[in-house]
């Protein structure tokens, strides 16, 4: 008898959950919503500023060729490296070098980020890196100066019901 | 290569071919010549039913295919392809039900609503994959059980009665005839596990045995209840007795009972330690690739329908119900309502099958052989007391 | 009967990654001896190529459904070799973050219980809530498993002020949802009859093996480093320790549910209680004195450790990681005795056994 009663409070439990919304969102269709702009770093004051980890933006013009970010990640994944680009001549960079950024190796850590003291380094909200072969994953100081396209609509994002949870 | 290597296998394939294929161009011309028209008598009949439809009625009466001929009950109507739909939608609606009960979106892109013809596209998808026999396995016949099992679950389909005329064969012992057909599965899981000749499917097939063999004699004592009271073991005349009260509110253990051993038997979740379990492979139906599986998981939701019907024809009155259709229509609303009641106790099993884990084998057979057995005998010692005090009198039985 | 010796091996999927050396007489295990090693990576002579920073995400990834327990006691030990005080914003962010992670981890061993026990419901309906958790892990550190979030001198970022009705919602949202776990996972009698008496462990072999985590509370001792050896800002807040006297299977599964309940009200008194203030101390560069020092925490498996020699340089000059895991693998000889075969995955899984941890 206590079987029995168990047994259909658990299919109570069940059908409950029939008659809510359902959780899933439909990727290629609707793409996720990420608030912010993407991780910064304030050198100055030494904190980080709140934001998503994903792909990086060079700005060329600030970025002095001092090697910090490569020095930080050469314990870690060793996926920043710097790279002669012989036709951007900036001021501040005399040997003309950039970071380049070999992204089958990253680890989104944001170390590098940090280490950067001239904000010619950020993090973005891109996290849709993909290609057909593994070169195309290196990417030069030209793309990574390439502000990321906006997001496709719609954008979802996690909403909370009265006793259910969907994206919408 | 190695197998034609005397003059003598060679004359005994040569022998073998010949054989076969007179058998099958005899058999071929002989239905050809029965069934297919000359073509003017064709001619004719399809330029004179253009106006007058009923001609092509009475024609295809005439030549056998008629709408009340036994080619039509077996495989239109209550026979094959009907329980083929069914099979299908309810694959459909099992797949989208379990989602909806596990926060999640089911099959959505097959088909343009909600995706309805999921089920067509993985049969297609089956169709073009390769069909692989293990090498060390008797290959006529490992693929011959997918066929086998087939037949007996097309063969559960001829005694269920869907309306008062629909019944493909009406005989005096139906209740036999399905624990006869219901006792065969167990050797063909066997035969199926043991045709594969490998180590996974046989241990599978050896526990599919136990299982439903320890499960067919509870059903049996639940059924005895049911024939007690109605005194015959028709199921058309077990229907008929229903007219006024259903027999699960007079026996409701007895109900009990036979439901559990049916998704015992049917081998369903949370009762599939053949399939699933088994050191994780599959079973009995690990070696089974491309359409021979895909015959197999048609035969199982066949298997399904049937027993949910054989479930609505003892305990739950068959095809009764209310006229819900205008008045001249009583045939399709009992067909309706036959359905309805399927479709009931198939949701039930499909809702059991999300909320529960799976069983360790020695605790369903303990379940088996202990606590439903002594069930169904309280269940047929109440039936014999309710027709001894003569209370039946006062349902209206 | 006769004995079977049966290799539950690394391409199995009820196992892990690990073998699990099994003699068997009919259906029932009489020996059971784990084979680990299979993923060992080395993980503590790495670290002594990295620096103090760069250790960081490395550390991490051993553990990693539980990146901050993971992370929390190397931090807990670099700040006391160099004798620095954390501002109280950065130890009550710390705290939430490690509450949050404890949820996390602990849905996913419900989720894999589920699936060792064939209930395919059991692993989707944890796996979908796990999914608000992670989103809201994602909104205070940025990224979504792996965090790397807290530095020596306290965290990385401040946390956006968005979060706090999104916490509130979320906790509101889950304690609902728990009560149907209740009566959905917990009290269906299928699952109690598979796992109530299975795998016992008494109280006095949990002590004289030295287990650690919930495995120990199910047995009955009521021990937890949050209370008993208290760090960071643990003794500022009110909660419970669930234990139970019922040393077997379903009591360990049962904990783990409780203690999701305890971790929700404890995000929520640090969400009221914040003060506001700085996050992270402005520190020039990471010098470590040369010392020793030695941490704990309560992970969600258990007590992790830390044993850390420095002698000055940029790099740290011995790293010892001691995971709960680790700590937790003698059981798996003795509980697995009487047990049937299709209740090993469950057994060994209700112990919150995950290799790569117990291997580094």
């Amino acid at each position: 008898m206590v079987f029995i009663i168990k047994m259909l409070n658990s299919i109570r439990s069940g059908m409950n959950q029939v008659f809510k919304r359902r959780m899933t969102f439909r990727y290629p269709d609707q793409r996720l919503f990420i608030e912010g702009d993407g991780y910064k770093y304030d050198p100055k004051a030494g904190i980080g500023i709140n934001g998503y980890r994903g792909r990086h933006i060079l700005y060329l013009e600030k970025c002095t060729g001092c090697s910090l970010c490569v020095m930080m990640c050469q314990g870690i994944s060793q996926a920043i490296e710097m790279k002669n680009v012989p036709n951007k001549q900036i001021p501040v960079n005399k040997k003309s070098i950039f970071p380049q950024i070999d992204y089958s190796k990253c680890v989104y850590c944001g170390f590098c980020v940090d280490a950067c003291p001239f904000e010619a380094l950020f993090e973005t909200n891109e996290y849709e890196i993909v290609s057909y072969d593994r070169e195309s994953l290196l990417f030069t100081p030209e793309q990574l100066a390439i502000p990321p396209k906006k997001r496709p609509e719609p954008t979802v994002n996690l909403k909370y019901g009265d006793s259910d949870v969907y994206h919408g | 290569m190695s197998k034609i290597q005397t003059f003598s296998s060679f004359v005994k394939r040569l022998i073998i071919v010949i054989i076969g294929l007179l058998i099958t161009l005899t058999l071929l011309f002989s239905l050809l010549a029965y069934f297919v028209p000359s073509v003017k008598e064709l001619q004719n009949i399809l330029l004179s039913s253009i106006g007058n439809p009923s001609l092509m009625l009475n024609y295809l009466d005439q030549k056998g295919f008629g709408l009340n001929s036994l080619f039509f009950k077996v495989a239109v109507f209550p026979g094959f392809t009907w329980a083929a739909l069914i099979a299908a939608e309810i694959i459909w609606f099992e797949r989208k039900f379990l989602a909806k009960m596990q926060m999640r979106v089911g099959p959505l892109y097959a088909g343009k609503i909600a995706g309805l013809l999921q089920p067509i596209a993985d049969v297609v998808k089956l169709v073009f994959k390769e069909i692989i026999t293990p090498s060390s396995s008797d290959k006529w016949f490992f693929l011959s059980i997918p066929i086998i099992i087939t037949s007996i679950a097309a063969a559960l389909l001829a005694v269920l009665p869907v309306s008062e005329g629909w019944i493909i064969m009406r005989s005096d012992v139906s209740v036999l005839i399905i624990f006869a057909i219901v006792g065969f599965v167990p050797i063909a899981v066997l035969l199926g596990g043991w045709a594969s000749n490998s180590k996974y499917p046989f241990i599978g097939a050896l526990r599919g045995l136990h299982q439903m063999i320890a499960f067919e004699i509870p059903m049996l004592i639940s059924t005895l209840g049911v024939v007690l009271v109605t005194g015959t073991l028709d199921l058309v005349n077990i229907v008929y007795t229903q007219s006024n009260v259903w027999f699960i509110l007079l026996m409701p253990i007895g109900a009990f009972v036979f439901f559990s051993c049916m998704i015992i038997e049917l081998e369903r979740i949370p009762f599939d330690l053949p399939e699933a379990e088994s050191e994780i492979a599959s079973g009995y139906l690990t070696e089974y690739t491309s359409m021979a599986f895909g015959n197999i998981q048609l035969a199982i939701y066949i298997r399904f329908y049937a027993m949910a019907g054989i479930f609505t024809t003892m305990f739950l009155g068959g095809w009764y119900g209310p006229q819900i259709l205008p008045n001249g229509f009583e045939i399709a609303n009992q067909v309706i309502w036959f359905t309805i009641k399927t479709l009931l106790v198939m949701i039930l099993a499909i809702v059991l099958r999300g909320v529960n884990p799976r069983v360790r084998i020695d605790l369903l057979l303990r379940m088996g052989w202990s606590s439903l057995l002594i069930l169904s005998f309280a269940n047929l010692f109440l039936v014999i007391l309710i027709l001894q005090t003569e209370l039946i009198q006062m349902v209206g039985v | 009967m006769s004995k079977l010796s049966l290799s539950v091996g690394p391409q199995h999927p009820g196992s892990g990654h690990m073998r699990i050396i099994l003699t068997l007489s009919g259906d029932y295990i009489i020996e059971a001896i784990p084979d680990p090693g299979y993923v060992h990576r080395g993980e503590e002579k790495l670290a002594e190529y990295r620096t103090y920073i760069q250790n960081i995400p490395h550390l991490e990834r051993p553990v990693l459904l539980d990146a901050t327990g993971a992370i929390f006691p190397y931090i807990l030990a670099v700040e006391d070799l160099m004798n620095i005080i954390v501002p109280e914003r950065a130890q009550f962010i710390r705290v939430i973050m490690a509450e949050l992670n404890r949820i996390i981890s602990h849905l996913y061993y419900m989720a894999i219980y589920g699936i060792f026990m064939g209930h395919s419901t059991m692993f989707m309906w944890p796996v979908g809530d796990r999914e608000v958790f992670i989103d809201l892990a994602n909104n205070i550190a940025g990224q979504r498993v792996s965090y790397a979030f807290l530095v020596p001198g306290g965290v990385r970022n401040d946390m956006p002020e968005i979060v706090k009705e999104r916490a509130e919602k979320a906790c509101n949202y889950f304690e609902k949802h728990l009560i149907e776990y209740e009566r959905i996972f917990m009290n269906n009698p299928l699952f109690e009859k598979r796992t109530k008496g299975v795998g016992i462990l008494s109280k006095q072999d949990a002590i004289r093996l030295g287990v650690v985590g919930p495995t120990l509370r199910a047995s009955g001792v009521k021990s937890d480093v949050r209370k008993d050896d208290t760090y960071s800002v643990y003794d500022q807040l009110d909660f419970e320790i669930p234990v139970s006297n019922a040393c077997d299977s379903w009591s360990r599964a049962w904990i783990h549910m409780e203690e999701m309940r305890q971790s929700m009200s404890i995000i929520r008194q640090c969400l009221k209680r914040i003060p506001a203030g700085p996050v992270k101390l402005n520190l020039k560069q990471i010098k470590v004195p040369p010392g020793e020092s030695f941490s704990r925490v309560e992970a969600a498996r258990g007590t992790l450790s830390y044993y850390l020699i420095s002698d000055g340089g940029k790099v740290p000059y011995r790293v010892r990681i001691m995971t709960p895991s680790f700590r937790n693998l003698i059981t798996i000889p003795n509980i697995m005795k009487g047990v049937m075969l299709a209740d090993m995955p469950p057994t060994y899984w209700g112990i919150d056994y995950w290799p790569v941890e117990a291997d580094r």
